[in-house]
């Protein structure tokens, strides 16, 4: 399977899990991925799963306080403006945190089919055009920057005695400071390259040539089972909804 | 006929601008590599791994046919993110990648001054102009006393705007200080997914001692500082100061001034008035920083080269900003001080004042650790020697 088939696989299924599928749709969707997980990913669905449940579940109890704890009613009672329970706002909830959970899933499967590579093969291997990709490695290099920052501003101020490694009250209160510094830091590594290193060496230059090709055939192998099944499958959730058939 | 360019001169003696100007000269070469005295200028910015930082600079096809340098292997560290690297294992990693690319040039300013004995004399070795790499090389380098055998001297006199810094006169009036032992025990460390950096580590420091830690890059010489500041925590063991418990990684660091080997890791501030600030408030329970007044700061501050307290830190020089980065830990602030690195980049007066000035802290009883490849300059200080290795310290 190429890198190109995996996305536009994981596309179709976020399309058609943002589009809200019925009960039946959903099944659907969860068969096809649950196939996409077996054969293409394996064991790495759990690292995918536990990844996904990392950012909802947080979300999931912050919605589930307001929606149910607070509000007690879903949006659509309050829109009829019925009554309304709070088990409604459970579903409600449910219905949301689930379809998320959902596509992080696939997104983070479709990622981990191709933990093989770097980020530089990660990004060469796409069917898209070389100043795209370029612009991909920029933005990929302003997250390490940052990350560096980060890195930079926590050594300073710890050793400064302002902040410590730990959660503590002294933190909070000195936040302000790490966010200056952090940003002090990203702004001098990154005058610190387009200063000297880059115009002296072209580098820029020097990202076309890397990240170019990789990329002969978009389509191939696997992806002309998945790319028909996915399609399949997004037909018949179509037909499913558009025709739910007798209740 | 390949050049040779070995630029010397004292700090502010305009070195640096002169090389970068040679290296923008299209006669020297089209375009060149170019390795800066610290991480931002070494390597691309543009790789998320080492493996990507390699990639990026290969020649395609591998036309020059440079002889590859590859002191250490990268293979096993393929997927690390450049910066997890040693400061000095990222000047091999960028001259690795010079190697590998299509540049006929190649500039380093001050670089292989972070390279230990044997990694420094073996990329010296690479550069040798009677060796087979045929390109052209500018270099900047304290330790490197012209003439060099095969290499043109470009000799620069002092600038107009030497900046007169004397550590000596820092630390001359300091009242005596008794810093407390610090006592670590089985001390263990390694990075998520990294090699065991430390495993049982005992050591003891004494204050009133120096103590200069050595070791191979990588070998985990600034690893064991950011242990003792609090920056990082241990897998296990524990640390006493004093003989009392001492956890700086949970309640932060309370005894240690840290100059690091790059200083912009260590400024919380735009302007050296304001880090400053921010440290005084930050140590004011502690007795002697009380008596650190703003106007004491800055007369130590003048005599290490700055103008003024409110100048911008990032509007001086490298060199300079070095130089202030020992501000702190020589304004007697806190007992303990820990200096990575701190000749890098430093002509050969300011090393030998600032060596001078390590002694005198001793001599105060202050307990001083250091970070140094140079041995030049660890030869004038009296001090013991903590050799790191094989994940453990040995001291000698």
């Amino acid at each position: 399977m190429t890198l190109n088939g995996a996305i536009a696989v994981a596309f179709i299924m976020i399309a058609l899990a943002i589009a809200g599928p019925g009960p039946r749709g959903f099944a659907v969707l969860l068969v096809l991925a649950a196939g996409f997980a077996i054969v293409e990913v394996r064991g790495a669905t759990w690292t995918a799963l536990r990844r996904a449940a990392v950012v909802v579940v947080p979300l999931a109890a912050f919605m589930g306080f307001i929606w149910v704890g607070i509000v007690g009613r879903a949006p659509a009672e309050i829109a009829a403006d019925v009554p309304g329970t709070r088990a409604a706002a459970l579903i409600h909830v449910l219905s949301i945190c689930l379809r998320l959970f959902f596509v992080v899933t696939v997104i983070q499967l479709a990622v981990l089919r191709f933990a093989h590579l770097t980020p530089l093969q990660f990004i060469r291997a796409l069917a898209l055009p070389v100043t795209a990709k370029r612009l991909l490695v920029l933005t990929l290099s302003l997250i390490e920057t940052l990350r560096h920052a980060i890195d930079r501003a926590h050594i300073a101020l710890i050793a400064a005695g302002t902040l410590t490694r730990r959660f503590s009250s002294r933190n909070v209160i000195h936040s302000w400071r790490l966010v200056q510094t952090v940003w002090l830091s990203a702004v001098t590594i990154a005058l610190g390259r387009m200063r000297d290193k880059w115009p002296i060496e072209n580098t820029l230059n020097l990202l076309e040539r890397a990240v170019e090709g990789g990329n002969e055939k978009i389509f191939a192998g696997d992806d002309k089972i998945w790319l028909p099944v996915s399609l399949g499958a997004a037909v018949v959730i179509l037909v499913a909804d558009v025709f739910p058939g007798p209740s | 006929m390949a050049r040779r360019e070995l630029f010397s001169g004292l700090n502010f003696s305009g070195r640096s601008a002169a090389m970068l100007a040679l290296l923008r000269d299209g006669s020297f070469a089209r375009e060149c590599f170019y390795i800066g005295p610290y991480a931002e200028a070494a390597l691309s910015g543009l790789s998320a791994t080492i493996a990507d930082e390699i990639e990026i600079y290969r020649a395609k096809p591998a036309s020059l046919g440079h002889t590859a340098f590859a002191p250490i292997d990268f293979a096993p560290l393929a997927r690390r993110e450049p910066q997890t690297l040693s400061g000095g294992e990222q000047v091999l990693l960028a001259l690795h990648c010079f190697s590998l690319s299509s540049y006929a040039a190649l500039g380093i300013d001050t670089a292989l001054e972070q390279l230990d004995r044997a990694n420094r004399d073996a990329a010296l070795d690479y550069l040798d102009p009677r060796k087979d790499f045929a390109g052209n090389v500018a270099l900047i380098d304290n330790r490197l006393p012209p003439p060099q055998v095969g290499w043109h001297t470009i000799d620069l006199p002092a600038g107009a705007t030497d900046l007169d810094c004397d550590p000596r006169r820092v630390v001359a009036d300091l009242a005596r200080q008794i810093a407390p032992a610090i006592a670590v025990s089985d001390l263990g460390f390694r990075y998520a997914r990294g090699r065991q950096i430390f495993q049982d580590v005992s050591l003891s420091l004494e204050g009133g001692n120096a103590y200069r830690l050595a070791g191979p890059n990588g070998a985990g010489k600034t690893t064991l500082l950011k242990l003792l500041v609090g920056v990082i925590a241990p897998s296990g063991g524990k640390l006493t100061l004093g003989g009392a418990r001492y956890w700086p990684w949970r309640h932060g660091n309370r005894a240690i001034a840290l100059a690091t080997q790059n200083p912009d890791h260590q400024w919380c501030g735009a302007t050296l008035a304001d880090d400053l600030a921010r440290r005084r408030s930050a140590f004011a329970r502690h007795a002697r920083v009380g008596s650190l007044a703003k106007g004491r700061l800055a007369k130590l501050a003048q005599l290490l080269g700055a103008p003024s307290l409110d100048a911008h830190l990032y509007e001086l020089p490298l060199a300079a900003r070095k130089r202030l980065s020992w501000l702190w830990p020589l304004a007697g602030a806190l007992p303990w001080v820990m200096l990575d690195e701190p000749s890098i980049g430093q002509d050969v007066n300011t090393r030998s004042r600032l060596a001078a000035a390590i002694v005198r802290l001793t001599a105060l009883g202050y307990g001083v650790l250091f970070v140094t490849h140079d041995d030049d300059f660890a030869d004038r200080i009296p001090h013991r020697v903590l050799a790191i290795g094989d994940a453990t310290i040995r001291m000698n």
